[in-house]
């Protein structure tokens, strides 16, 4: 409830409304009793008693609205009353003369218009005149809010009333109808416009508050012109609009031209507005100063590209170039506005593009246009560095995200050559967060990325991500957003699916290029799958191999550039790189190539051996090392016999007993299933000796452990090693010397105190023994 | 009267002619009362009858005679009438009356210049008067009837437009669509607001009626508002026009009467009065001449015998 100096405070309000609704129902039961008692003449009297209520100037827009509810229920009654003594033969122009005898005007008004609203029904006069007369005797009420309440009552009785046919001359046609609401609208806004300029300057924000509440008053005028069937399209355009529009110009009131411009939108069909943009937006350009025209256009924007998007494109008439005049008329409203704010000139481009993307995906050029325009507007404006947190920012960020989002690909960004120019205008931060962003929409949408030219413009886009950036603030940034946004970036590179194995060799090799400008924190993020891609590219061009001749040629360059790269992260990333060095060493023994194979594989080593101190890791990179070694094919015996020596040597040299224990009991299997090429036909070694020999020594290094646990588990291990090459075979392992190790656990088992753990290495010795009977028994059904 | 010589008086009463059909309007008293009398128009004939009943055997008199009178009688100076019609019939010459006897009479195409009037200190009235003049003391017996007098005012319709204002304050534009009007007649009319500089609380129009009587230097004028109609509501801004619409025959007015005989005059005039929110009155006066327009029939009829 609004509340003001001359209106008293909220509980004046109520008590003064409830004075007044008391006499309220007081008028109207004597006027209900003398109706029942068909006097009508005292009806009417005690009708017009309870109307004086209406003539208070004490009560808020809020108290007197429901003071006017209470009363205009209680003249239903009348009006039904009259329309029952027209049924039975009762003159109504005679009653309409009568109750113009009323004193008081307000009073008089309301029961004019009752009684007016049976005439008509009656049929007894001509429907337009009585209206007209109607609309026109209302100008006696100049008193805003009492006028505005008495129109409203004028267009509630006749809101069914009103002739919406256009042959009728006589009794009146949609353009009586036409002429009457605009008539009284025009009326009501101004008493809406005058209650600004009414009181002390000190209770405006009152009175603008009163007025918002009062302002659906005003539009149901439009809501009625709306509701004409007869209203077409031609009708709108020629008698409707035109009419609107000069009020809301002439009234020169912000609040009234911004809530009306907004009702036009709101009330009438979008096909209506589709034909008369030029108009409206015309309009637009005059209005007031303070009015926010920005969220009017964008209303009206957003409003048809849902439209045109909902309904078939079709919906927009070929003839009406949307796009091109909303940009005309954008442009002029911003010309017209010299002080409009930038976020607003921004904001109004942002629904632009929107409508753009929306009605005319298809035409990059549209986008592109208002692009351009707003990055004009902003250098004519000299505006660098936009901070991301200032509404201008917030809205260059909105308008370069509605084509992110708007494109059914995220790529069509990419074609947009302005796109950048406007990136430019952002501060550090700004920037970055488009290009997260941007990348996460890509990743998000899984699409492929094609050429380096895309590749390009994209880096383009997100170079903050890629590089240390002049600008950027000097303090670290936060550790776990860095390794997350780093991460989307190497995710991207998985994206780049070149349709030709020598396009992708061509960005691969030019975005590392890229990526190592980015600094070590970067590279280690980017360049490994950089690596990965290169590994992929290879297996492309194998596939290919019958129709590139080269393609050998090609993988070799392939692998020089991984290695070179992996180079370039060993003392970054000493571990990743290693499995780096092993991918590329399994990649080329599968395309055949010994010699790269083997540098790669001997690259490994050395990392292991000069940048791999921890113990820990030792173990996990030489467990790698092993298991890659066992299963490439293409070493010859040369090579081959100085890696796996190196490979046992490296074993036994491990920090810790049970490492080396388990270790050198996977060397073993390099004398026996790893595979030897003669340069032909790769061969397995099957070398018992040397196998026996790996488990002897990882045996006794089992039985060097002090802690009786762990020696008892590596020994059922190394039993199962054992049972391993029994059965495969090896012919150097005796079931005596079998029995001599399970004796050996067995009695190591007695030892041990009963606890979780040793329930473990029990039952995992206890399986094994299970499975060997079995295999054994396997062996002999055999 | 007739009480002086017991056994020499006598009851008049007077019947006009076709009483039955004739047409009755209200005329207020002297005691504001209003009674129901018959109406004639100019140049209609007066005639009836005369029956004298006695209440003896017989009765003397100097003469009979019938009267058609009309008068004008002033509030504050009664014994003074005017009579500006006096016709004289004689019924009966000098003589006794053996028996209640019947007189026919009729005054033929009178001409009554004057509409019947009562106001608030002049009446004007038509009556019959029968006198049967005796030696000591006449026995009269008087018959009030009203007069209508109607007018037709040519159709070319003078509308009333006039702009006044307060220099830098108040400028308006009224306009009525005429300036005589006849009873039953209404006016339209239209308030344009050119300036406003003071906060107008409403505006209403009143009909005011200005009766004056008396000659100079002895003038008594009063003045009565008859109507009062509110035609606006709250303050307008320049270039507002208000609609005005007032039905005149709702009250009760008489037609415009200007120097009657001399006597008297009743003049309306309309009043626009604007009040602002410190209750100060802005008003200005218009006189508006009233008439009463015949209905066809008897306009018609009033014609044919003249």
């Amino acid at each position: 409830m609004s509340k003001g100096q001359s209106l008293g405070v909220p509980d004046d309000q109520d008590k003064l409304l409830g004075e007044a609704l008391k006499q309220v129902d007081k008028s109207s039961f004597e006027m209900k009793t003398c109706l029942d008692n068909d006097k009508l003449m005292d009806a009417l009297k005690h009708a017009s008693s309870m109307l004086s209520e209406l003539r208070t100037s004490l009560l808020s827009p809020k108290s007197y609205y429901e003071l006017y509810m209470a009363i205009s229920d209680q003249l239903r009654h009348l009006e039904q009353f009259l329309f029952d003594e027209f049924e039975k033969g009762k003159k109504m122009s005679d009653l309409y003369e009568l109750v113009q005898y009323a004193g008081n005007i307000v009073p008089r008004l309301y029961l004019l218009v009752t009684v007016g609203t049976v005439y008509v029904k009656a049929k007894e006069g001509s429907r337009k005149d009585i209206l007209r007369d109607l609309v026109e005797m209302c100008r006696g009420v100049q008193h805003p809010l009492r006028g505005l309440f008495l129109r409203n009552y004028l267009l509630q009785c006749t809101r069914n009333l009103l002739p919406d046919s256009s042959n009728d001359e006589l009794d009146g046609t949609v353009h009586d109808s036409i002429q009457f609401i605009q008539h009284n609208f025009s009326e009501m806004n101004k008493l809406w416009v005058r209650m600004q300029h009414q009181g002390h300057t000190k209770e405006k924000d009152r009175r603008e508050k009163e007025r918002l509440e009062l302002r659906i008053l005003v539009g149901t005028n439009l809501v009625r012109l709306s509701q004409l069937e007869a209203v077409d399209k031609s009708l709108y355009l020629k008698s409707v609009l035109p009419n609107i529009l000069e009020q809301v110009v002439k009234c020169r009131d912000a609040i009234a031209q911004e809530y009306l411009m907004e009702c036009i939108i709101q009330v009438f069909p979008d096909e209506f507005h589709l034909e008369s943009l030029n108009p409206y937006l015309k309009t637009c350009a005059d209005l007031q100063e303070f009015v926010n025209v920005k969220g009017i256009i964008i209303t009206l924007i957003d409003r048809l590209a849902a439209f045109a998007h909902r309904s078939d494109i079709s919906a927009i008439p070929e003839d009406i170039k949307l796009f091109d005049i909303f940009q005309q008329e954008i442009a002029i409203v911003i010309q017209s506005r010299p002080n409009m704010e930038t976020e607003d000139i921004v904001a109004l481009y942002v629904s632009l593009v929107n409508l753009a993307i929306k009605c005319y995906a298809d035409q990059l050029n549209y986008v592109d246009d208002a692009l351009k325009s707003t990055q004009e507007i902003l250098t004519k404006k000299d505006m660098s560095k936009v901070g991301s947190n200032t509404s201008t920012g917030r809205e260059l960020q909105q308008l370069l995200k509605v084509p992110i989002d708007g494109y059914d690909a995220v790529l069509t960004v990419l074609k947009l050559e302005n796109y950048s120019s406007i990136l430019k205008h952002f501060d550090y931060d700004g920037r970055k967060s488009l290009a997260v962003y941007l990348l996460q929409a890509i990743l998000d949408k899984n699409e492929a990325i094609t050429s380096w030219t895309q590749v390009e413009t994209l880096f383009d886009l997100i170079s903050p991500l890629l590089y240390d950036e002049a600008d950027q603030p000097t303090d670290e940034p936060d550790p776990e957003d860095f390794s997350e946004e780093q991460g989307m970036v190497a995710r991207l590179i998985h994206l780049f699916k070149a349709q030709a194995p020598d396009q992708q060799y061509q960005i691969i090799n030019n975005s590392k290029k890229v990526f190592v400008k980015g600094g070590d924190s970067r590279v280690v993020h980017t360049l490994i799958p950089v690596v990965f891609s290169s590994y992929r590219l290879v297996v492309a061009y194998r596939s290919i191999q019958e129709t590139d001749s080269k393609w050998f040629q090609k993988c070799e360059r392939i692998f020089q550039l991984s290695l070179q790269t992996i180079s370039e992260l060993c003392k970054l990333a000493p571990e990743p790189s290693l499995r780096l060095y092993l991918q590329g060493a399994l990649t080329a023994d599968g395309v055949g190539n010994e010699t790269i194979a083997y540098e790669f594989l001997t690259q490994a080593i050395t990392l292991y051996e000069e940048d791999i101190s921890d113990s820990r890791e030792q173990v996990v990179c030489l467990t790698l090392i092993v298991g890659t070694f066992e299963s490439m094919a293409s070493l010859e015996e040369e090579n081959h016999e100085a890696v796996r020596t190196k490979c046992a040597v490296a074993s036994s040299r491990l920090l810790k007993k049970p490492d080396q224990c388990r270790c050198v009991a996977a060397c073993a299997h390099l004398f026996w299933s790893a595979k030897v090429s003669d340069g032909n036909e790769p061969t397995e070694c099957h070398d018992s000796k040397r196998v026996m020999e790996c488990l002897k020594k990882s045996g006794r290094i089992a039985n060097q452990c002090m802690d009786s646990v762990v020696q008892t588990q590596l020994l059922v291990e190394l039993l199962n090693v054992y049972i391993l090459f029994l059965e495969k075979g090896n012919n150097e392992i005796s079931q005596q010397f079998l029995n001599q190790l399970i004796e050996k656990i067995k009695g190591n088992i007695e030892g041990l105190d009963k606890n979780e753990e040793t329930e473990q290495v029990i039952q995992h010795f206890e399986n094994t023994l299970t499975h060997h009977r079995q295999s054994k028994q396997q062996s002999e059904a055999d | 009267m007739s009480f002086f010589g017991i056994g020499q008086g006598a009851d008049i009463s007077i019947e006009l002619s076709d009483s039955e059909k004739r047409k009755k309007v209200e005329v207020k008293n002297e005691e504001g009362k209003k009674d129901k009398l018959p109406l004639y128009l100019d140049g209609e004939t007066v005639s009836g009858r005369v029956q004298i009943n006695l209440k003896g055997k017989k009765l003397e008199h100097q003469g009979i005679r019938v009267e058609f009178v009309g008068q004008i009688e002033m509030f504050y100076d009664r014994g003074n009438h005017h009579d500006f019609l006096s016709l004289v019939r004689q019924l009966a010459p000098p003589g006794e009356l053996n028996q209640s006897t019947t007189y026919p009479f009729e005054f033929l195409h009178v001409d009554k210049p004057h509409e019947t009037y009562t106001g608030t200190n002049v009446r004007l009235r038509y009556f019959v008067r029968v006198v049967i003049i005796r030696r000591i003391s006449d026995i009269v017996k008087e018959l009030d009837v009203a007069v209508h007098t109607l007018s037709s005012y040519p159709d070319i319709i003078n509308s009333l437009k006039m702009e006044v204002g307060i220099e830098d304050c108040l400028h308006i534009e009224f306009e009525y669509n005429k300036s005589k009007y006849h009873l039953r007649d209404v006016v339209v009319g239209k308030i344009y607001f050119l300036l406003v500089r003071i906060k107008i609380k409403h505006m209403e129009i009143a009909i005011i009626k200005k009766e004056t009587t008396g000659t100079p230097p002895n003038v008594y004028t009063e003045n009565e508002q008859v109507a009062k109609y509110e035609i606006m509501d709250g303050a307008p801004v320049r270039g507002e026009s208000i609609p005005i619409r007032l039905f005149l025959s709702g009250y009760e007015l008489t037609p415009t009467m200007r120097e009657v005989n001399k006597k008297f005059s009743c003049r309306y005039y309309l009043n626009l009065v604007l009040v602002d929110e410190e209750e100060r009155r802005y008003f200005k006066q218009q006189e508006i001449i009233l008439y009463r327009k015949g209905d066809a029939k008897s306009a018609r009829k009033a014609t044919a015998k003249e």
